[in-house]
Order: structure tokens, then sequence, then C-alpha cells
């Protein structure tokens, strides 16, 4: 009897062991689909991703009810990008017009032209759904403050769309007031750091992104993610796939909070307790996001994601994006965001109004309420044909 | 060998392997960590901290009155009184005393001139301490300020998520390029020698510290990383810092990192770049909130309103 057992437990250990061996194969020897799990099991989603092609996130109105370009149409659409003038276009060398649109084609990579007409893919329309009226009265709030700023400004003075809605006239006496709301974008003052927006900040990283890359790192339990979303700006987030309650209400981040779980292949990331300085599209501590990660081959990642805020859309809405896989081993622009160790920008904006409001008061310069230093006329140049908005 | 030695020894083995296997599988409310990944490694997945005072000061020191001082009644450094700036902290900013993390006589084997500028830098704290803009933090620094941070570890990478600034760092265990420019957290490139991650950190700018006391580097400085599982809760992190240009041979400095056991253990946001603004641009403000700047430096004159009913500054009144 003992020998049988010795024999049994032999012959278990040898199950044993075969496993243990199979389980360090390398993955050349496994199948193509074992080899995008990772070591411990998981589904593998590690790598550099970003997504190699240019798509709007909404559906421009030229193209309803047209989800997907021809090959042919995307071929057309190419040469067009590229020929875009304001790409290389200045204006007035030295105005405060060309100072305002410094981003020229130095700055900017132009991708190729995407399969879809938008990167929304729910509603069908491929369009961001209607603000609710709460947003509505909140957005207008908002453009009402920033036009009264820019009224004394020559951008109201020629009518331009940045003035859409203002008029112009004399200095507002709404200058002197404080945001509405917490501001992120750019107000045509400098009174302090709060009056320049999240990216003159450096802190202009939202959650969800569609841009830049990401370097995904993975352990069990946890996927890491880096975001390099541009301009020296990043950052690093942790998604835990522990069973746990997410932070106490109270406790708000400006990308949230993850929890994530895998879904077969999918990872599923449900993220809440966002902060009221946060701010996609308008939506700020309400926003609530369930993402979906999948892997559907080697060189591709699939991004999927639902987006919800009741007091911000009439109904949610979603993104999906395909990500490309980059080359691990170059090293070059997946870096550290050092945007705010070398932010002279923002100091000398701050400085530099300091001084034109000195000038001013001794009878030496114009009255700084009648420059405009929020608007981005670069982008005014040129009609892209994947600009989303229109 | 007969037959059924061999069996006998496969099965000890297999027996052995399992109870090792149940003695180190442990739960703490988190989902069960193994001790070792699947490839055989220590697992040193985690949220991890050092509870020490390096970040005040690497070296040997005693309390101090303040994170800055000025001298008292008496002229002597022991005598010391907190200075304007954290004056109103009261014991809030007390630097606590420390036997060290620096190994071997303690001493920071800094040039002559080097050492003058250490002195310096202490003496200039605020004005140059990195740490109090928000900037990225460097290597070692980021492992023992007294915040959380995260490792991550894959096979071929394994991630650093920091606490401070939302700093992190790739340590590359497989092949890539060196980066294009110096970089502030280094590049760390690193390998598993038996149960210790080694990892080799270059590649730095000069503009990162060391401590709070003014320790500091040019872009020289070469870090040798060790981290070495103690137990499954705690690494022993060892360190040795070169640099040709400041001191006159490398050292070292070894402290232990424990892990954080909390179930609900997290990295949270740490948004210090908006928190550093009124700090770094508050001079530039319209309107300043702070009321007495000379150009750059804050001249803060320290008042302190003591509320009505504390008992003992009624006490004190009568």
């Amino acid at each position: 009897m003992r020998k049988r057992l010795l024999q049994v437990a032999g012959v278990a250990a040898v199950i044993v062991a075969v496993i243990v061996l199979l389980k360090l194969a390398p993955a050349g020897s496994a199948s193509a689909s074992a080899a995008l799990k990772t070591a411990w099991g998981d589904p593998d989603l590690q790598g550099i991703w970003t997504d190699d092609y240019q798509t709007p996130l909404q559906r421009p109105v030229k193209y309803a009810n047209k989800p997907e370009f021809t090959e042919q149409e995307r071929a057309e659409l190419d040469q067009q990008r590229a020929a875009i003038l304001r790409r290389n276009q200045r204006v007035e060398v030295g105005t405060e017009r060309d100072v305002a649109g410094a981003y020229n084609a130095v700055f900017q990579s132009i991708k190729h032209t995407g399969k879809r007409t938008s990167l929304i893919v729910d509603p069908p329309d491929g369009r961001i759904p209607p603000l609710t009226a709460e947003a509505k009265q909140r957005a207008d709030t908002d453009r009402q403050f920033r036009l009264a700023l820019l009224q004394a400004t020559a951008t109201c003075k020629n009518g331009d769309t940045a003035c859409a809605g203002g008029k112009y006239g004399p200095p507002s006496p709404r200058y002197k007031e404080t945001p509405p709301f917490y501001n992120t974008g750019r107000l045509n003052r400098s009174n302090g750091p709060e009056d320049r927006s999240m990216t003159e900040r450096c802190m202009a990283a939202v959650l969800p992104d569609f841009t830049g890359y990401r370097r995904i790192v993975q352990g069990p339990g946890t996927v890491s993610i880096f975001y390099d979303v541009g301009q020296g700006q990043g950052w690093q987030r942790v998604i835990t796939l522990e069973q746990l309650p997410h932070l106490p209400s109270n406790v708000r981040q400006r990308f949230g909070d993850s929890r994530g779980h895998w879904e077969g292949n999918t990872l599923v990331v449900d993220v809440t307790n966002f902060s009221p300085k946060s701010d996609f599209q308008g939506a700020r501590q309400n926003l609530h996001l369930v993402e979906r990660w999948t892997r559907t081959d080697a060189k591709t990642l699939e991004y999927q994601v639902t987006i919800e805020d009741p007091t911000t859309w009439t109904k949610s809405w979603t993104v999906k994006q395909e990500m490309n896989r980059q080359d691990e081993q170059a090293n070059r622009v997946y870096y550290e965001p050092r945007c705010h160790e070398g932010n002279y920008g923002l100091p000398a904006l701050l400085s530099g109004t300091r001084a034109e409001e000195a000038a001013f008061a001794a009878g030496k310069g114009p009255d700084p309420a009648t420059k405009d230093s929020a608007t981005d006329f670069g982008a005014e140049g040129g009609v892209d044909a994947l600009a989303g908005g229109g | 060998m007969s037959r059924s030695t061999l069996v006998a020894a496969v099965v000890v083995t297999a027996v052995v392997t399992a109870i090792v296997s149940v003695s180190v599988t442990r739960t703490t409310g988190q989902s069960s960590r193994p001790a070792r990944t699947a490839d055989g490694k220590p697992n040193i997945s985690g949220v991890w901290q050092a509870i020490n005072e390096a970040n005040w000061d690497l070296q040997a020191h005693d309390a101090r009155a303040g994170a800055v001082t000025q001298r008292g009644v008496y002229p002597y450094e022991y005598a010391n009184v907190p200075a304007a700036p954290v004056l109103a902290l009261g014991a809030a900013a007390i630097v606590p005393g420390s036997v060290g993390v620096v190994q071997g006589d303690g001493q920071i084997p800094y040039t002559a001139d080097a050492a003058k500028k250490k002195a310096e830098n202490a003496a200039n704290w605020i004005d140059r301490d990195p740490e109090l803009k928000c900037y990225l933090p460097g290597i070692p620094r980021a492992t023992y300020m007294p915040y959380p941070f995260q490792i991550v570890q894959s096979g071929s990478k394994i991630q650093m998520i920091y606490t401070f600034s939302n700093a992190a760092r790739t340590i590359h265990l497989d092949n890539v390029a060196d980066p294009p420019d110096d970089t502030w957290m280094g590049h760390s490139v690193g390998r598993w020698e038996g149960d210790t991650l080694v990892v080799d950190v270059s590649h730095f700018n000069d503009k990162t510290w060391f401590d709070r006391a003014g320790n500091f580097h040019s872009d020289a400085l070469h870090v040798i990383e060790r981290f070495t599982p103690i137990n499954a809760d705690a690494l022993r992190y060892e360190a040795t810092i070169e640099d040709k240009n400041v001191f006159t041979k490398p050292w070292t400095i070894a402290m232990p990192i424990y892990r954080r056991l909390e179930s609900n253990a997290q990295i949270l946001d740490f948004p210090c770049i908006d928190f550093t603004e009124e700090f770094l641009y508050g001079h530039l403000r319209k309107q300043q909130l702070v009321k007495h700047w000379e150009g750059e430096t804050i001249a803060v004159d320290i008042t302190r309103k003591v509320p009505a009913g504390e008992r003992l500054f009624d006490w004190y009144g009568k």
C-alpha cells in the first residue's frame, strides 16, 4: 500500500513538474493567442501604444450618415490635409495674432486619415449627445464671462469668430470678477496663474484621452498606464484589479479613481471620483467612465470608453479607438513629463502683463485689456476636413 | 540510484515544494500574493514606503527647531530658533533627529568645493530645494520621500510609481536605447542578481537633490540601486552614489522599505503643480495674496492670531 501511495504521489509530482515546465515555456513555442497572455495568465496589454491615424472625435457634419471612408477617400483626404497652408502660415510677424498662434507645422504631426469618420461610435450619428439644460446654462455663463473679457480687443472689433456672440466696447467691468467656474481655458486676462489654461499651467492631461502615447506595464492584480500627452505633459495611472470599493466620495482626483476587472480578454475599468478641477468637454466631478481595453492582435489594442455625466449630457456616449503598438527599443518620445520644471512661459506671461499694466498706468502703452491673449488664431487659418467640431 | 529511491526523491521534492508554496502564499485582505512571480523572481509588486528621516537629511543629525532656523539668543547652532517662514507651524516644522542612512563612517565624501555648496544649499533651503517647487524628485530621493510608492512588476519592465509629483520611472530589464537627453528621474536599466533587483541609473541632469539638507549632485551622477527582499513585507534598499564632479569616492545609503499592509492602500493624486503656483508665481499676481514680496523673495511677517477661548493663552493673559 505504502509503495502504491508513493507511486501515485510520484505520478502527481511528475504532472506538476510538466505543468510547471509548460508554464515556463517561452512564448515563441506557444500558439499566437497564448503569446498575448502574461506569464501569470492575464491578457497581455503591455507595450507602447498610440493611434497611428487621424480620426476626429465627432463626425464632421459633411460626413453625416457616412461612418467610414473608402480607401480612395482616405488617400485624397491625406493629400488635401497635407497641403493646408496654416501649418506653416504666420500672420504678420511680431503681432499678437502671430504670437498667439505660435505652434506651426514643426510642432504638429500630420497623421494619415483613419478609416472611420468619427471616434464616437454611439450615438450612431458620431456626435456628442446634446447638453442638458443645466450644462447649457453653465456653458453660456462661462462663455459670457470670456466674451466680456474679450470685448475691448481687436478680435471683437474685427468680428473674429472667436468673439461670436459678443460685442465690441470699452473694457468690461467684469474684468475685476472671479470666473464663474474654476477656469481651465485661456482667459483674456493674466491676473494670476488661475486665469491661464491648464495647458499653460502644465496640467493639460485629462481622462479620457485620445491623443499621445501610453506605456502599459502590468503585474498580477495591477495595470499601470503612463500617458504621454505631448508638450512635456503626462501622468501615471494605476488601475487596481483587486475587488475594492471606490474611494470615499469626498476624495476627488484629477484623473478619477480606477477599478478594473477582466471580462474574458477585456480589461474593464470603472472610473469615478473626478475632481471639479478636471474638465473633459465640460464634464467635471460627475464624470463617470467605463473603459474596455482589448488586445485584438499582436499590434492592436482596442480602447472603448462609455462616457456618462447626467449633469452634462442628455445620454451617455461611446468612443472607440484602435491603438497601434510602437517600437519598444527606440525610447525617444515616451518620456518624463517635465513641463512644469521648465515652465518659463507662465511666469513670462504674468510678468509681461504686469509690465504692460505699469506702462499703461504711466501713459506709455495701451490698456492690457485691449489686447488678446486668449484666442488661438493659428487654429483659424485653414479648414481641415477632419476638424470634428463643424 | 534505484527506481524507488528516485520516486521517493521526487515525492520529497514535491512535498517540500508544496509546503514552501503554502507557507509563502499569504493574504492580507488582498488576493493571495505569491512570494515569487511566474518566472521565479521575488515578487516585489505592491505599495511600499520608507519609514525613516532620510528625506530631511541622509546623515545622522540632532533634531532641529525647524526646517529653516536662525540664530536665537546664543551663538550656537544647537540653540537656533525657527526662522520666520516656518515659525507659525510650531512643532509641525521640527526636523526629527536621525541615526542616518549613510553607510560606513556616515560621511558623504564631498570635494572641498562641493562641501561649501552643500552648506550654502542648506542655508538657502527654501529657495533651492527642488522638492518645494514640485519638481520631479529624482533617484534615489523618490524612494525615501515620506509618501508611498508602487511597484508594478512584469518580466521585462518594472514600473515604479511615486506619490510625489505623480512621478514614475520604467526600469528596463530588456534591451532599450539610451534616452536622447538628460533626465530628472534617470534612465533605469535593471537585472536580477539572484533575489536582488539591481538597477543601474544614469543620464541624470544636475537639478535634483538627495534630501532637504542640501545634499546634491551634478549631471555626472550614477546610481546603482539594489532591492533585496528581507521577507514578504520588507525590502532592503541600497543605493551606491557616484559623481566624480562632486564626491571623492562612491558612497552608499541603505534602509529597509516596508509594505503598506492596508488592504486598500493605493497611490493617490498629489497635484502639487497647482499647489505650488502661489509659492512660485505669487509675486507675479496683479493682486498679491502674500502682502510682502521683495522681488521674488517672500518676506513673511508671521502673524499668529490666538482665538478666544484658548485656555493656555487666556491663563497667561491674566
